[in-house]
Parts: structure tokens; sequence; C-alpha cells
């Protein structure tokens, strides 16, 4: 399985050259079976650069397939959806799964999204593709093509995130991102299980330890919180994503150099970029 | 009078190396006036970036004012993330046209509600406030007159005029120009035939557009599109900087400023975009000029520019 990172950025997309190397793009995440079948995590901004690369290929003659996992409807995982040209293309069949967001259908959700004072489009009923929404209760495993994904709730201030852990080809990546949990090195049971010896945990770590004390309870994680996921469930590589707008490159790069110092898991801070190789 | 430039860019924020230059975040600007009164225009991504320095500038509690051309995202999507927002005291008035069937507070508040952002605009510590404009019924806030104006736009938007400091700048965007769509309150996924009195409108709004830039000194434009992108989504509600050009020349403007830079466009693109429209606009004697990320304008400056 191959994983491109779209978008690392956490809430707000920030632009400018103090974040060239990592990147100012909002979450969104492409896993590629060895088959070449697809499966898109969420729809950041991130999700408009994949777009312009999918409709070079059959997304551009609607002949496009592709599932989108949404872990939640914060508008850092959904901003890019208006702009997602497959989206635009007769024929493209695009399915977005996800669970409902507390009292509300993700249904009603995106369609308030594309509510006509919102957006130009007016409405889902307007995305040439026709798009189908799949509600899940999280929890539940499913597959989606070749990928197999398990789930669970996980807590993100005062709101819940679906967390994932996706199997194809043998490998295993955990998407844990926008994750609190009550104490940082006391990781839920249901997130440990989802990470159990993962290839590759993307985890949750918009905080430095210092930055955490004045953000407590606003639903996202210190660094530290990801590493002890990735010891607790004895994962191979950890990924440090859904950095802060106001990290710099440089600063990203100092929370890593401190993350290596603490811990023995091989870890890096996910960049906008190429595909890597799971 | 001057103007500063925190979010140029048209629909969504496009951060990478491709626009380091002209500036990723959406539409945001600022006026002030020589005495230090401070009017928002828009509030796109580029609105953190400003709240940021006005919280640095101090001066608890403070009245701030922010007008709204429409409520697309790419046009309040800064809103949440303004700092002077949760800072207890600050009062903030938003004006804004009603477009759609709900109240300004439901559409607007609406972006921050518990799906869609983590805390509610009605939840922060300083005072929201909303107020209706109404295109043509001039305003008096601090030490600005302004004049909204009715724009060609889905669902409704409206420009601003604003008068202070003994000169003039104006602000027009979103907007399609006034010859083949007449954008309404439903979806257009193309061209539709207009009636005689939708061309009747269009004109009426067109000249009530040209009277009110009328010897204004600096404008701001929607020019999101090139001519041959114009040519291909003539019902998105967007403009191409000749359809600007052609207004300004009419109205007798000095300085147009190229604005909502569409999200496909690179930085060297645009240096040739600006370049192209520089030298055109000295034909016709106005000065072209393509607005950055971070630029600031004087208006009704004397000196060429
Ligand atoms: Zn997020
Ligand atoms: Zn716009
Ligand atoms: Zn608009």
């Amino acid at each position: 399985m191959k994983l491109r990172f779209w978008g690392v950025r956490g809430s707000f997309a920030m632009c400018g050259r103090e974040v060239l190397r990592y990147g100012g793009n909002t979450t969104s995440i492409e896993l590629v079976a060895a088959s070449g079948t697809r499966l898109l995590i969420d729809l950041g901004t991130g999700a408009t650069e994949l777009a312009k690369l999918l409709m070079q290929g059959e997304f551009g003659r609607g002949q496009g397939e592709l599932p989108i996992l949404l872990s939640h409807t914060h508008l850092d995982h959904i901003q890019g959806l208006p702009f997602f040209t497959p989206f635009f293309v007769k024929g493209n069949r695009i399915r977005i799964v996800g669970a409902d967001p507390p009292g509300l259908s993700l249904q009603a959700t995106l369609q308030n999204q594309l509510a006509p004072h919102y957006s130009p489009l007016n409405g889902l009923e307007n995305l040439a593709a026709g798009v189908s929404i799949d509600t899940i209760v999280p929890g539940s495993t499913f597959t989606l093509g070749e990928f197999e994904v398990e789930t669970a709730l996980v807590p993100h201030g005062n709101m819940w995130t679906t967390a994932f852990r996706v199997t194809a080809d043998g490998k295993v990546v955990t998407f844990l991102s926008d994750v609190e949990y009550p104490e940082p090195e006391a990781p839920l049971p249901e997130a440990l299980h989802l990470a159990r010896h993962a290839d590759l945990l993307i985890h949750d770590a918009m905080h430095s330890d210092d930055d955490y004390q004045l953000r407590r309870g606003w639903g996202h994680s210190p660094a530290r919180a990801a590493i002890s996921v990735a010891e607790k469930a004895a994962v191979r590589r950890l990924a440090l994503f859904h950095h802060s707008p106001d990290a710099t490159d440089a600063m990203i790069d100092e929370t890593v150099w401190r993350a290596r110092a603490e811990t023995k898991i091989e870890l890096f801070a996910a960049a906008e970029g190429s595909y890597l190789e799971v | 009078m001057k103007i500063t430039f925190w979010g140029v860019r048209g629909s969504y924020p496009v951060p990478g190396a491709a626009t380091v230059r002209y500036g990723g975040q959406t539409s945001c600007v600022e006026i002030r006036t020589e005495s230090g009164g401070c009017l928002i225009v828009d509030a796109g991504t580029g609105l953190r970036a400003l709240g940021q320095k006005l919280s640095r500038e101090g001066g608890v509690p403070r009245q701030f004012h922010v007008l709204l051309s429409h409520v697309h995202w790419d046009h309040i999507q800064g809103l949440p993330f303004f700092e002077p927002a949760y800072i207890p005291g600050n009062r903030i008035a938003v004006y804004a046209l009603l477009t759609a069937a709900d109240e300004l507070d439901q559409v607007i508040g609406g972006i921050t509600r518990h799906e869609f952002f983590p805390m509610p605009l009605e939840r922060v510590p300083a005072q929201f406030q909303f107020i209706e404009v109404k295109p043509t019924v001039a305003m008096d806030i601090e030490d600005f007159h302004v004049l909204p104006i009715a724009l060609n736009h889905p669902y409704g938007a409206v420009g601003y005029r604003v008068d202070a400091d003994g000169t003039s700048v104006a602000y027009v965007a979103d907007t399609a120009p006034f010859h083949e769509v007449l954008h309404k309150q439903h979806f257009l996924c193309g061209l539709e035939p207009l009636s005689h009195e939708d061309l009747a409108a269009l004109a009426a709004m067109r000249a009530g557009l040209v009277a009110a830039l009328r010897g204004v000194d600096t404008v701001v434009y929607d020019t999101h599109f090139l001519p041959e992108e114009y040519k291909r989504f003539p019902h998105y509600g967007h403009s191409t900087p000749d359809q600007a050009l052609e207004i300004c020349a009419e109205a007798g403007v000095r300085t147009l400023v190229l604005y909502h830079h569409a999200p496909s466009h690179s930085d060297d693109q645009m240096d040739e975009v600006a370049e192209r429209y520089r030298q055109l606009g000295k034909a016709q004697g106005i000065e072209v000029v393509t607005s950055q990320e971070g630029m600031t304008l004087m208006v009704g400056a004397q000196e060429p520019r």
C-alpha cells in the first residue's frame, strides 16, 4: 500500500514561505493499494491538489471511482469538498463514508455546507457526479473495495471523531487525528486497539508540550500523546500530524527532534509531498 | 486613507510555493483613515492575520466594523479565527446583505455550529452585532461614509464605496459582468436566456455601479478570470480585468486594483497578468495594480505610485 499526504495542517490552511516544506493545506490523505485502487481520508484543502491529478486520468473522463472516509465534519476536514473537481464530472462514482455529527445527519451537514448562501453550488444535488453519502456507525468494520476499514469513536473536545484502521495488501495504516484523551499519557483502549501493530500510525500532534497546557480541552493532542499510543500499541512507524497553523517548518523540525529523543519508535512529521511506501 | 490587502485569493485558500508572492489567503482588506479609523471588508481567511495584528495594537475594549460583500465561504471563513473575537469587552459589528431566508446571525453564526467548528460564535467572549445593509442606502461608520452597491452574483452581493479623508476607495467583489448573465435566487448550471426585464435589470445594475464609482480614486475589483477562462464559466459570478477596466474607464477611476485571483493562477502567471493589464490600463489613462497579500496602497496619493 502507498500513501500520500495532500494536507497535513490542522484547523486553518496556512500560506507562506515558513510552511513550504511541511505544507499548509488542511487534512487529506490518499491511500493506494497495489492494484491501483484508491481510498481518500478527509476533504481538507489538500484534496483540491489531489483533484488536479485525478482529473488528468479517468476522473476527467467520468470513469473514476473513489471512496472517501470522513473523520468528522469540522471545516478543516471538509473545506475542499466544494472544490473537488471530480464531483463536477458526470459518471464519476464517489462515495462519502462517515458518521453522523452529534444530533445531525451527515447528509444534512454537507447539504448545509453547500446551502445557497454559502456556496454557488447550491446543494449536493448539483454535483454532476452524483454523490452517495453512507452513514456508518463508529465501531463497525466494513470493506471499501480492497480496503478493510475498522472504526472507533474517539473524543475531540465537544465533538467526536471517527478513527480508522485501514488494511490493504497485508499492511495497516491507522488514522487517529483530531483526538484528545482525558490524559495524554493514558490513551483510551479503543485508540490502542485500532493502532495495534500498525505499519504506520498517523496521529494528532497539533500542540507542543508547552502549548498543550494552554489548550487543554480544545480537542487536540500534544506529541507525547501520539508517542504514548505508538509505544503502547507497538506500531512500526509514527507520523505526527495535524500541525498547528502557527507551527513554522523550523518549529515542526524541533518537535520531531524532541520527540525522537523521547522514544525508540521510528517517527517523522507528516509533510505534503510524494508517495510513501507503507 | 490607505488600504491593506490581507487576502487576495478567490474561492479557497491556496498554500504552496506557486502562490507565496501574491498570497494564498481569501478575501479580506483593511481600510484605515489618517486618524486611525479602521474598516474591515470581507472576512475570508486573510482575516486571521489581520486579527493577530489588530490584537497587537491593543486598546481593549475595541469596536470593530466588518463589512461583508456576501456570505460565500471564501468571504466569511476567517471569522472564527479572528483573535479580537476571543477578547472580552470587544464589540464586532458585521454588516451584510440579507440574501437567504435565514437571519444574518443564523447564517454567519451557522459556520461555527458544533458540526463545523469547536466554538460557536454566540459563546465567544466578544459581543457580535449583525447589521443588514441595503444597496444605495448609505451608512456613516466612524470616520467613514459607506455606500453599498448592488452587484451581480449568485444570491446577491454588495460592493462598497468608502469616502474618508477627502478621498474614496471602492470594493467591488464578487461580481459577474452585466451583459449575459443575471444572477438571481436560483442555481445556474450555464447561461440562461434573458428576458426584457432581465436585460433592464442588468442595465440598471451596471448604471448604478458606474454612478457609484464616479470619480473614485481607487477601485478594488473581482477579476477572478482571464478572458479565456471566463468564456468557459460565464455563469460563475466573476469578472475579467477587461470587464473591470471597461467599468472603471466609464466611471473615471484613477486606479484599478485586480483582486480575487483564481486559485489556479500561479505567481508567474500573475506577473504576466499584472504586466499585460498595467499596459492596457495605461493606454486608457488608468493605473492598474495587481493586489498581493500584505500590500498597502495609499488612496488619493497625488504622486504616481
Ligand atoms: Zn482538524
Ligand atoms: Zn469570492
Ligand atoms: Zn462569491
